[in-house]
This record gives structure tokens, sequence and C-alpha cells, in this order.
């Protein structure tokens, strides 16, 4: 018997149901599953079927917001009814996980299970089934992960360890840059590390873009855009694109770097000049 | 008076018809969500807008990306050289061809009961994104583009790359699709213009007869088309006004409706293609239907050129200070033009401005004026609502933001 | 450590010998090689030494809950203290780090070898900036006009040219700086 799968969208922009349509295999995926409603895919029910849906997975994209109207009634009244039936609920996307962007427009919006940093007024009742893939988008392998593992193990924000104990800073194509702290210059080349000065989130920001590549090739860094910590619940900060400092010292640390072991290391690593690393990549001979 | 549901539009939408003898008579639409974008970016430093406006939307943010650097090079005066107008147009044309392959398959063909090739149509898609993220690092949701140029340095190899998947997605389309030779259509393209006939539906939805386009870049320029004779179109004679019961807004160009998107291109463009459906069927739903993805295919050339002809060895950014001012940039986003329009006052948004191309296809009439998706569905079979609704391609996010 | 910087204080960096230091230590030659493997390679693990003791001091009042302004107080106060007391530490720094890079050219690049020290100032600026008691700025601006200061006082101390006691300038140099350093805002 194939699990049946309601995918419900809340305050959306719906990033993420068009990233997981990017999964390689998808139909191989989708085959495994009886999909009740999805919002772009062929699913066999509508908006107004759903209240007596009975699904074995419920998936949630977007924010939850009191009023919000869906079909015929509400979001809300919706979505506890057919999570309370569900064996698993996964949020997915950071707008389902913490109440994301939105929210600073309307701060009553929250996810799932958390609101910001803050547990939300649902914990209680879904911490036990859901699991949470936050990213804006949820990149489709960690989508995919949440529908088809049985019970991973969950960090304090119920994201999977196994998608979220690295950094985005792991398997970055500058870290080499990082490590003897080069700065980059500006933008638009490949030479240099974003942390220090173009608001690079990677050393610090949950995540797997450089492990699982985007789009089966890239991630914003090995492109030369700074990391903007989208799966963390303060996304999106303030002043993107250039990095806080205070007396040049980056006001974030990366992450469980205690400030004295980086400035440090910063200190002996900013001492030597490494030629190679100074140079333009593909010039050097 | 019947109210329907419209879903599966990059959200939802509410159709209220009246119907009388099994042909609407009246129909109103209305859009019930609003998340306030436009609020969200007051106050923030511009910067932030390239990281916030892509949420406008999850299959068009790369248009709203560019709009924002756009209008914040506009503040400046500032213009990108070559290779970072091509990049940005390559990208920027990946996701306009996506989004007419999954309009084309998952609503249309859905639509008309007609079945697809869901695996063939999925890899097609994936190719086109990946080719985005050589670029743009990832799809959807990019920041690469900002005022001054990208992000970027690609390298020979990506190039490579890219052409290789540029080849192969435009090789796949065509096997689905066929020739876009109208006295010859076959596969995908014959199989559609057999439905619509079949259903009767080969002359519904005509509309206003008249076309909208303000972007200008190396596909089309900023012109109208009205009463057969085509204009320059300029910016400030654009109106938006406000629209009772919708969280949307409508949309004029000196008091009078236009339809943007595909088919307002591709007639800018004198495609042949497209005006010998036009010559035949006016701008019914076979013609809007069948310009769109010929609109992909169109597309996916131009990408190829692009590559072809890409000086990698061109800078890729140059910094520069955005300072106080304001500005009004449109861009083509796949549904139409999409306007944007900035002020930044003492380094910060104090107001930013989004038109979407929907709210100018969607609107509904006044003045007694009846719009353009009203005068589509003016006279229709009541059932007939729902295509003639999607053909217009609906994206229900972006238009209220 | 602190007989090699006494001898070196007393008769000059250049002028003693391994064989005095070792005459000093009252051990032979061959065996205060086997703990410095030259000169120069003493010369930077004193100046490491150094680092420490200062450094150490410093991040004690760095995790005071005081205000910068106090804890620049605190710093001034102490290194004029040490420069009084124990100037051999000072001294060592100034006149010989400083003065001869070339004995410190290989394997003290950059600040590897002052390293505990420097962090120490570093963090004391950073928090300072992110309580808002101070202006953000380079770190280099801040770092040279607080440490050029306290250097030139005790360089004017060590040459006999200042008229009193160098704690007798604690206070108003604390608060020269202080008045330099901080948030206008």
């Amino acid at each position: 018997m194939k699990p049946k799968v309601v995918w419900l969208q809340g305050v959306t922009c719906n990033g993420n149901s068009h990233s997981f349509v990017n999964l390689s295999g998808l139909d191989t995926l989708l085959q495994r599953y009886e999909w009740l409603y999805h919002p772009i895919l062929p699913s066999s029910l509508s908006l107004m079927q759903l209240w007596d849906a009975k699904c074995d997975i419920l998936v949630i994209e977007g924010g939850a917001k009191k009023g919000w109207q869906k079909g015929e009634g509400e979001l809300e009244k919706l979505f506890l009814h057919l999570a309370q039936k569900a064996k698993k609920v996964v949020a997915v996307g950071s707008c389902a996980v913490y109440g994301g962007v939105f929210k600073e427009f309307d701060d009553t919006i929250c996810g799932v299970l958390f609101d910001g940093e803050n547990k939300s007024r649902y914990y209680d009742m879904l911490a036990d089934k859901t699991i949470n893939i936050p990213g804006c988008p949820a990149h489709p392998e960690w989508i995919a992960f949440a529908l088809e593992a049985e019970n991973p193990s969950l960090d304090s924000f119920h994201r999977p360890k196994e998608l979220y104990a690295y950094t985005v800073h792991s398997g970055c194509v500058r870290n080499e840059y990082f490590e003897w702290k080069i700065d980059a210059e500006d933008f638009g080349t490949k030479e240099g590390c974003l942390f220090y000065k173009q608001g690079c989130q990677g050393p610090f920001t949950h995540g797997s873009c450089n492990k699982i590549l985007w789009n089966e090739t890239a991630s914003k860094t090995r492109v030369g855009t700074p990391c903007f910590g989208c799966t963390e619940p303060d996304f999106p900060k303030q002043d993107l694109f250039s990095t806080k400092t205070y007396m040049g010292i980056p006001a974030t640390m990366p992450l469980g770097v205690p400030k004295r072991a980086y400035l440090t290391i910063t200190g002996i690593a900013k001492s030597f000049h490494i030629p190679r690393l100074t140079k333009r990549l593909l010039d050097e001979d | 008076m019947k109210i329907e549901l419209i879903e599966k539009i990059e959200g939802e939408a509410f159709l209220d018809v009246e119907c009388k003898k099994g042909r609407i008579k009246n129909a109103y639409v209305r859009f019930p969500h609003y998340r306030g974008i436009e609020e969200i970016l007051r106050g923030r430093s511009p910067l932030d807008a390239l990281v916030i406006n892509p949420r406008v939307c999850g299959i068009c943010g790369h248009a709203h990306l560019h709009a924002t650097a756009l209008a914040l090079e506009k503040l400046v005066g500032f213009g990108p050289n070559e290779k970072v107008r091509k990049i940005r147009e390559i990208t920027r044309f990946c996701e306009m061809v996506q989004n007419h392959v999954k309009w084309f398959y998952l609503v249309i063909f859905t639509t008309l009961d007609l079945p697809y090739d869901f695996r063939s149509i999925q890899a097609i898609i994936q190719k086109i994104n990946r080719l985005s993220a050589i670029f743009g690092g990832q799809w959807p949701h990019s920041s690469y583009v900002l005022p001054g140029g990208i992000t970027c340095d690609p390298s020979v190899l990506d190039i490579v790359q890219a052409k290789r998947l540029s080849n192969q997605s435009r090789e796949l389309l065509e096997k689905l699709l066929g020739d876009f030779e109208l006295k010859n259509l076959s596969g995908d393209l014959r199989r559609l213009f057999d439905a619509l006939d079949a259903k009767g539906l080969l002359y519904a939805g005509k509309s206003l007869d008249r076309f909208i386009t303000f972007g200008n870049d190396s596909y089309v320029e900023s012109f109208k088309i009205l009463s057969g004779k085509k204009r320059p179109a300029k910016l400030h004679y654009i109106e938006e006004f406000s629209q009772p019961k919708s969280r949307a807004k409508g949309v004029v160009y000196k008091g009078k409706f236009y339809e943007t998107g595909p088919l307002a291109r591709t007639m800018q463009r004198g495609e042949r293609f497209v005006k010998q459906l036009h010559r035949r069927y006016k701008d019914s739903v076979t013609t809007r239907i069948f310009a769109r993805i010929y609109e992909a295919h169109l597309l996916l050339k131009k990408i190829q050129e692009h590559l072809q002809t890409l000086d990698i060895g061109m800078s890729s950014y140059e910094p520069i200070e955005i300072g106080d001012g304001e500005a009004i940039v449109a861009v083509e986003a796949a549904r139409g033009s999409l306007v944007h329009r900035v002020c930044v006052k003492e380094g910060k948004i104090v107001d930013y401005s989004i038109i979407t191309p929907t709210q100018w296809n969607l609107a509904n009439g006044r003045d007694g004026e009846p719009s353009l998706i009203q005068t589509a569905l003016q006279n229709a079979r009541c059932e007939e609502s729902d295509i003639i609704f999607r053909s217009f391609d609906i994206c229900s996010v972006c238009t209220t933001h | 450590m602190e007989a090699a910087l006494k001898l070196f204080s007393k008769e000059g960096f250049f002028e003693v010998t391994m064989a005095d230091l070792a005459k000093e230590l009252d051990m032979s030659v061959g065996n205060l090689y086997n703990y410095f493997s030259s000169k120069d390679a003493l010369a930077k693990e004193l100046i490491l030494y150094i680092s420490k003791i200062l450094g150490e001091e410093i991040r004690r009042i760095n995790l005071l809950p005081i205000s910068a302004e106090e804890k620049i107080h605190k710093i001034v106060d102490f290194y004029f203290h040490t420069a009084k007391e124990r100037p051999e530490l000072i001294e060592y720094f100034l006149r010989i780090y400083l003065s001869h890079r070339e004995v410190f050219k290989n394997g003290c690049e950059g600040m590897i070898c002052v390293g505990p020290f420097v962090t120490e100032i570093m963090i004391f600026f950073e928090e300072g900036v992110r309580s808002g008691e101070l202006r953000d700025q380079d770190f280099f601006s801040a770092f040279g006009l607080f440490m050029g200061y306290l250097g030139g006082m005790v360089f004017l101390m060590g040459e006999g040219m200042l008229p009193n006691d160098i704690e007798y300038y604690t206070d108003e140099i604390a608060e020269n700086i202080y008045r330099a350093l901080k948030n206008e805002t």
C-alpha cells in the first residue's frame, strides 16, 4: 500500500514545490506514493476535497497564518485537521519551519513547530511526528530524504542531522582562501573567501549545499554569491551582501569556534603570504 | 453567480462567474492572498532586495532578481558590459523556458486531459535549471545578479557544459513537440491542436487583441500593439488601481487594458508562426497557447546563440555605489512585462513597487470597460472558463506579492 | 626566561652570548643548547613568553564585567606598572623585538609571536564596538593609537626623559585613549 501524501501550502512563494520538481529521478520517487494533493504536479483530489482526505504524510510548505483562506475554508483548520490524522508531517522550507521571510510583514505567521527560534503554538501537538526541512527553498534531495527516511536522527530544531549537521562552508571551492584568510576583493572573481567582507554566512549556517550541490552542479558560493543563512530561524538578516564587523573582526564566528581561537588562527594565517593564493587561479603557472 | 476556485496557478484565485443559458455573461477575478513584500522592503538596505524580491515567486523569482538589480543600477545610471548582459539573459531565458514547459504540460495538457511523457519533460526542466545554476548557483532563488554585474566568473568548462545542456534541452523538447510548422504539426503540438479542435476551443477566448511589452533586451523592445499598429511604450503611462474584494491591483496603459506575455512578444517580433495563427484565430486560446510554447523554442535558440558568442574574458563586476533617488525599470518575465520601481533615501529603501504580468492580464474591468480576461470569457461556454483562464498562464503569488 | 631577560637588559642583547647566559644559569652551554637551538630561537621564545604574560592579564581584564572605559584604565595601569616593576619585559619588546626585526624574521612572521597579546587587544576592541561604547573603525587605526601611545611613553621612560614616575601619567593617558576611541553617537 503506497503511503498517501498531501502537500499543503500556507503563506508561501511556491519555491519549495519548484525546487522539488528539479529532483533527479523524480518520477521514480513519485511512484512510491499516492499523491492526494500537490500544488503543481498531478494529484487525485482538489483543494475542496481535502478535508476528508486521509493522508499518511502531510507535507506543509509555507507559514501558518490565522485567517488565511484555503479552498473554501481556513488554512489553519485544514492543516491541523490533516496533521492530526497523519503519521508523519514534513515541514518543507524555512517558512513552514520557522515562519520565514513573510513574518516581517505579519509577525503572527509561524512554522509548524517553531515561531522564529521559539516553539510555536503547535509544538506540543506535533513535535513527535514532524521533520523539519528548512531552506529557502529547501533542496530537493533534502525533501526526498524527509519523505523516505524512517525516524532520522534530528537536532534541536528537528532537522535531520545528516543534512544539517554540516555547515554550508563544508565543501565550498573557496575553502583554501578561508583557511589562509584571503578576502575576496570584490564580487565577480573565483578567488578569495566571501566571509570577511561580502557577508557569506556559510561558516555558521547549517546545511549541506556544498556537499549535495544545487541542481547537481553548483551552489551559491561556488558562483561567488555569499550564503545568506536561509536554513536558520533569523533568515533573512539585515544588510546582506556585506559582513558585519566590529573593528574589522567578523561579528559572527564560524560555528562552534570561540572568538579567541579564531583570532589566534587568523593572526597566524595572515602573517604568511602564500603567493599561489593571491594570484588569479587560472593564471597560475 | 458561481464561485469557481481555480487552483494550481502558482497559488489560487477565485473566479466569480455569471452564467446564462450556458454562456458566461459576467466574470470577476479575485486573488485572496497578500504577503506584503513591498512593506517588508521599506527601511531595508538596497541590496537586501536582491534576496527578498525573488521570494515574491518560486517559479519566476529570477526575473524579480533581474528587475531589482536593474532598478538599482538605474539609480546611478550604470550599464553593465556585454558579457554580463548575455549571462543575465541566459539565466532569465532559462527560467522563462522552464516556466513555459511546466505550464504547457502540467497545466494545459492536464486541463485538456491529454497524456504526456512526464519523465522526458521533467528531464528537460531539470537540464534547463541546471544550465541556469551553472551561472546562478541554484534555481530557484539565486541572487547572483547584483548592481554592478554578476557574482560569477565562468570559465570555458562552464560554457562547454552549458552548451551541452542547452543542446540537449532543445533537442528533447523539439522531439516531444514536433516542428513549429502550422501546415505540418506533429507530436505534442499536433495533439494539442486536435484537442482544442475537438473541444471546439480553437476560436475561444478571443480578447482585446492589444499587446504590450516594456522590457528591452536582445529579444524584444518596449512596444505596444494597438489596432495592429506598433508604437513605443513608455513606463510613465502605466497606472495601477485597487480592485474591490481582491488583493491584486489592476493595471492599465493610458487608461486601456493590454495583454502582456509571449503572445505580445512574438507578435512584436513578427514571428511567422504566430502571425499565421493570429491571422486565423486572432488572440484566442489557440494563438495564446501556441505562442507561449513557441517562445520556449525561440528562447532556447537565443540561449545557444549567447553561449556561442559569449566573451568570458570580460569582467563580471564593477563596484558601484548605490545613491539616493528613484528609478523604474521593466524586465521580461515568463508571463510578461515585470515592472519594478524603487525609491532610496539616505541609503535605505523608502518605497518599492512591483507590477507583475498577471496584474495586466487578469485585471478586472473598470468604468464600464471590460478587461482582457473579461473580454476573453465573455460569451464563452461556461465549461470553457477554466481553459480560457489558464491560457493566460497565471501566477497567483506574483500578482498579490 | 627571566634570567635571560635581565641579562639582556643589563648587558645588551647583542653583547650577551649563549655562553654568558649559560654561566648565569649555572648550566653548561651544551645543556643550554638543548633547550634553545640558537640565540635567535631563544629570542623568539622570549617574545612569546612576554606576549603570554601580557596577554593573560589583558584577558583577565577583558573578562571583568566592567565598561570599556574602565578596562582601558586597567590596561594602561597594568602596562605602566609592568614597565616599572619588570622593565626588562617591555624594554625587550620595544628595543629588541620591534627594533631588530631581522632577528625575528624566520618563525616570527607577522603577528605570530605576539599572538596571545594581540588577540586579547582585538577582543577588547571587538567587544567595545559590539557594546556600542567604542567607535567602529579599522583595527590598525585603533591599535596604533593605543599601543603606539603606551609604547612611546615607556620608550621615553627608558630614555630617562619623563620628569615623573610613569604611573603618574596613567589616569590622563587612559582618558585620552578613551576619548579618542569612544562612540560619539
